[in-house]
């Protein structure tokens, strides 16, 4: 049996976080004398209500969570924090519409970026601090920080960590999975703070930097600004949001390692090695083929180019500048980068950089075993074997992937979409990015798509952030069986 | 506290997960893959696979950090090598569990406090230490003594001869009016109770006493059961336990032992003077029938499997053994035992912990015991000058439902607590508590 019970105590629970979240943008209301401070605070008030009441009438039941229950929860948590989260927007005016609001409030959480707004400066600040802020929740997850601060029973906390955290094995940094958790929001918020004080050096606004380092840190792409960080026309800005989104990128169990001087984890990471490599690759060969055909200087094309590729390998999605205009090579290159995503365990979506690693040595070594068909060669990973079964389970992640993709890119199609611009806006929303190709491409949004395929699209930025199999698993007659 | 166990077997596997469900930061280490998944799939702990006398893999588990390295893997040679490595790389205290009563014997202990190795333990030598209490106390299901025997618990169940049926605790303390023993807990199936003044005893209760030495004859008569004499004791299963507790009885009693290995019964009869060792299969009514069963006091089933110790020890039961004693490893068993009438269960996993919770350390708790089958916790509190403990008598304490001040020891001596004793610094105090009164207990002695 299934235990409802404790689902809905930690739903609502969730609910209480979410409502109180709400609440915390009303002082910038106050400060810029906006009108959305009944907005927030009526919804906010209300959820936090909601949740304490759906808490309290639940408490008390069996604490154990099993798998099956691990799954439930995080599911149906995201979904119910995105229906209320959207509540703000509607109650408010500024996005009347229940699609659009609940899009939007999707791609914050699953901190994708993709926005449906048209003239974002002219929302009011509470609603904008919202709009950031569940980015930066959805970001490290809000169940690892329900984790953290609710005495969750631990054997039942690490179904909920397996059911969220990214990538395919799950590393604990700790004994015990509270105090794990505790330590992957420390370093979150304390870097988010870093970040904040020195956009704010740089010469932001003190609005601004909180809002832009919420959604940096978070990998979200969310900004205050209509053309996003190319408003900031300063070098500094955008070196320290590049640097903080290569850090958002990494895995966090890394951060945690040097933050306690033990370095070696760091260079000896086969995942941040390749992680990097991307990166500077890709940087390097766009910065080497703009170069030559290109008016602007060397540090503008680099920085250019280097901005544009982390953002998109480490799924934020904020822009400096229209790739769309470097030529097709370019669509293609940003096509394909859409398909890489951050690290296992960052706050980054997408297929994860170790799950492309581990293919690829698997698929080179199956030419070694061809030659040796009875050798025993197996697939090594930071010096350590890695199972079978890990590497069959990233197969079948792949194939889910790719199924998925080519899926949807049929159904946006079908609705009318151009071929581009479907499979763009698919391979964005499920990579959890942000900006795409096409129509979708960096500087256009997302308010012409139909109004079935922004909840189509908004599903599969759920499915992304959570990996497909927490969403999936739901769906399978197995999970339902006795 | 941080602890890292070494080899997650059947003692490991259990001192993981009730360690880590009491809070504390547990990695465990072991070199096989599917004890490592069993266990972190099932507690909240670390896991590293690999050998715990691999220095690297130790470092990995930050030993340096470590306040307890636990080395229970079943390899006697590894637990020593593990222990005497972890306590080099900088843990706080080490302990190994050891198969051999050669290494336990209090003339070897120097050797093993000079290599680091602060406490061995072999569960198998205390589980023959505890089936030897059980058979000299033959009315008591289970013995617990605390500080030398200083007091004890005793478990005794409820038949319905017993003239304390139906009585209420406070008919009973009005009837005897004695200051030698206290009940502290009923278990009455699967449900742990510990007792008020209007709690009735029924029949198969299994009722927790404590008691100062003077005390145990006189409950035993209350009770209405005396104890036993016991001559005459048939083990089933020349295994460790087996082989030493049929030691430990020999000089005092006649010891019959079945065995069904051959090469072992040599064995056996070479090292056991006394004891008749037979060769046969333990589940052979026959067998036991020609081996005069019926005249037997006692009935010792310890082989390596739980099932048979159990349908065994029925089986004696129904053939009018009045004593059976069986081993059941299976923590998940222990419970169910109880309902269907056996006399007294020995776990290996259990004393093992019970040793290692020793060197635990919680607030002011200087030991904690685990009693199979109950729910109840008995911790040993000592009381520090100024806590809330001291400032009220008992009665008057408020203390909380789930909890009960058993006894206390002061200047060497146990005490049972009456509703006017005032504790004063230093007592030791014994409380039994359910796991979810302990926090409020706690606050009580801070």
């Amino acid at each position: 049996m299934i235990n409802f019970r404790v689902i809905f105590n930690i739903v609502g629970f969730l609910l209480i976080l979410d409502g109180i979240a709400m609440m915390l943008g009303i002082p910038f209301s106050v400060y810029f004398n906006d009108d959305d401070i009944f907005a927030l605070l009526i919804s906010g008030a209300g959820t936090a209500i909601f949740g304490f009441l759906l808490y309290y009438f639940t408490k008390g039941s069996d604490k154990e969570i099993r798998k099956r229950e691990g799954y439930i929860v995080v599911s149906l948590g995201w979904i119910a924090m995105t229906i209320f989260g959207a509540i703000p927007f509607i109650v408010h005016g500024s996005i009347p519409n229940i699609t659009d609001a609940f899009f939007e409030t999707m791609s914050g959480f699953t901190t994708t970026g993709a926005s449906i707004l048209n003239d974002i400066e002219s929302m009011p600040h509470g609603l904008l601090f919202w709009r950031s802020l569940t980015q930066w929740l959805g970001g490290m997850g809000f169940i690892v920080l329900s984790l953290a601060i609710l005495p969750i029973l631990g054997i039942g906390g690490m179904q909920l960590f397996v059911a969220e955290v990214p990538g395919p094995t799950k590393d604990k940094i700790h004994p015990r999975v509270r105090e794990t958790a505790k330590r992957l929001w420390g370093i979150y918020v304390l870097f988010t703070f870093v970040e904040a004080v020195l956009l704010y050096v740089g010469g932001m606004e003190f609005f601004d930097s909180i809002c832009h380092s919420l959604t940096t840190m978070a990998t979200g792409g969310f900004s205050t600004k209509q053309s996003s960080i190319a408003h900031f026309n300063s070098p500094f800005i955008q070196y320290v949001i590049v640097i903080f989104m290569f850090m958002a990128g990494m895995n966090f169990s890394l951060h945690y390692y040097w933050l306690h001087r033990k370095i070696k984890p760091l260079s000896q990471n086969e995942e941040f090695r390749f992680y990097s490599l991307l990166i500077f690759g890709f940087a390097f060969l766009i910065t080497l083929g703009l170069v030559v055909n290109s008016s602007t200087d060397l540090e503008t094309t680099f920085r250019d180019s280097l901005f544009q590729v982390v953002s998109m390998i480490t799924t934020t999605g904020f822009v400096t500048a229209d790739y769309e205009m470097w030529g097709v090579f370019y669509h293609v290159i940003f096509f394909l980068l859409l398909f890489i995503g951050g690290s296992a365990g960052s706050t980054g979506g997408g297929i994860k950089v170790v799950r492309h690693l581990l293919l690829i040595k698997n698929s080179a070594l199956e030419l070694r075993r061809l030659i040796h068909p009875r050798a025993v060669i197996p697939v090594r990973f930071n010096k350590t074997t890695v199972h079978q079964e890990i590497v069959f389970n990233i197969m079948a992640f792949l194939l889910f992937y790719i199924a998925i993709f080519v899926f949807g890119t049929l159904v946006l199609s079908f609705i009318g979409l151009d071929f581009l611009t479907s499979m763009g806006a698919v391979a964005t929303s499920l990579g959890n990015v942000g900006p795409a190709i096409a129509t979708v491409g960096p500087v256009d949004n997302f308010a012409h798509i139909p109004a079935f395929a922004k909840w189509f699209l908004s599903f599969l930025m759920l499915m992304g952030r959570l990996e497909l199999f927490t969403v999936l698993i739901i769906f399978s007659p197995s999970f339902w069986k006795k | 506290m941080k602890i890292i166990i070494a080899g997650v077997g059947d003692v490991g596997y259990h001192l993981a997960k009730q360690l880590s469900s009491e809070e504390h930061d547990i990695s465990v280490i072991d070199i096989d893959e599917g004890h490592v998944e069993q266990v972190s799939a099932r507690s909240d702990v670390m896991s590293f696979h690999g050998s715990s006398t691999s220095v690297r893999i130790l470092k990995e588990a930050e030993v340096e950090h470590t306040d307890l390295v636990v080395a229970v893997t079943s390899v006697e040679a590894i637990n020593i090598n593990t222990a005497i490595l972890a306590k080099k790389l900088g843990a706080k205290k080490a302990v190994a569990r050891v198969n051999s009563a050669e290494y336990v014997s209090e003339d070897n202990l120097e050797i093993f406090k000079s290599l680091g190795i602060d406490y061995l333990i072999y569960p198998e030598e205390l589980a023959a230490i505890e089936i030897v209490k059980l058979i000299e106390r033959s009315a008591a299901t289970d013995i617990v003594e605390i500080e030398q025997g200083k007091l004890s618990i005793i478990g005794i169940k409820v038949d319905s001869k017993n003239p304390i049926v139906n009585m209420t605790m406070r008919e009973i303390a009005e009837k005897y009016n004695t200051t030698s023993f206290r009940v502290t807990a009923i278990q009455r199936g699967f449900q742990t109770i510990i007792p008020s003044g209007d709690d009735t005893f029924r029949v198969n209760d299994q009722v927790f006493v404590i008691t100062i030495p003077e005390g145990i004859e006189e409950i035993m008569k209350i009770i209405g059961k005396e104890n036993v004499h016991i001559d005459n004791v048939m083990i089933l299963g020349g295994g460790k336990i087996g082989k030493k507790a049929a030691r430990l009885l020999e000089d005092k009693i006649n010891v019959k032992l079945i065995e069904s290995n051959t090469e072992k019964t040599v064995e056996l009869a070479d090292y056991l003077r006394k004891t008749l060792v037979i060769q046969g299969d333990g589940r052979d009514i026959d067998l036991l029938a020609q081996e005069a069963i019926i005249d037997m006091d006692a009935f010792v089933s310890v082989t390596a499997d739980a099932e048979t110790n159990i349908i065994t020890c029925l089986m004696a039961k129904h053939l009018g053994v009045s004593k059976t004693i069986a081993q059941v490893d299976n923590v998940d068993y222990v419970p169910l035992t109880q309902t269907i009438g056996l006399d007294s269960l020995i776990n290996k996993k259990l004393i093992a912990a019970n040793i290692i919770s020793r060197f635990i350390r919680r607030a002011n708790v200087i030991s904690a015991v685990t009693i199979p089958g109950i729910d109840a916790d008995v911790l040993e509190y000592v009381v520090k000058p100024g806590s809330a403990i001291t400032k009220k008598s008992v009665k008057n304490l408020k203390f909380p439902k789930g909890a009960i001040i058993a006894g206390f020891i002061r200047d060497e001596v146990g005490h049972i607590t009456v509703g006017d004793t005032v504790f004063q610094s230093d007592d030791k105090v014994v409380v039994f508590a359910l796991p979810d009164a302990i926090s409020k207990v706690e606050d009580f002695f801070n």
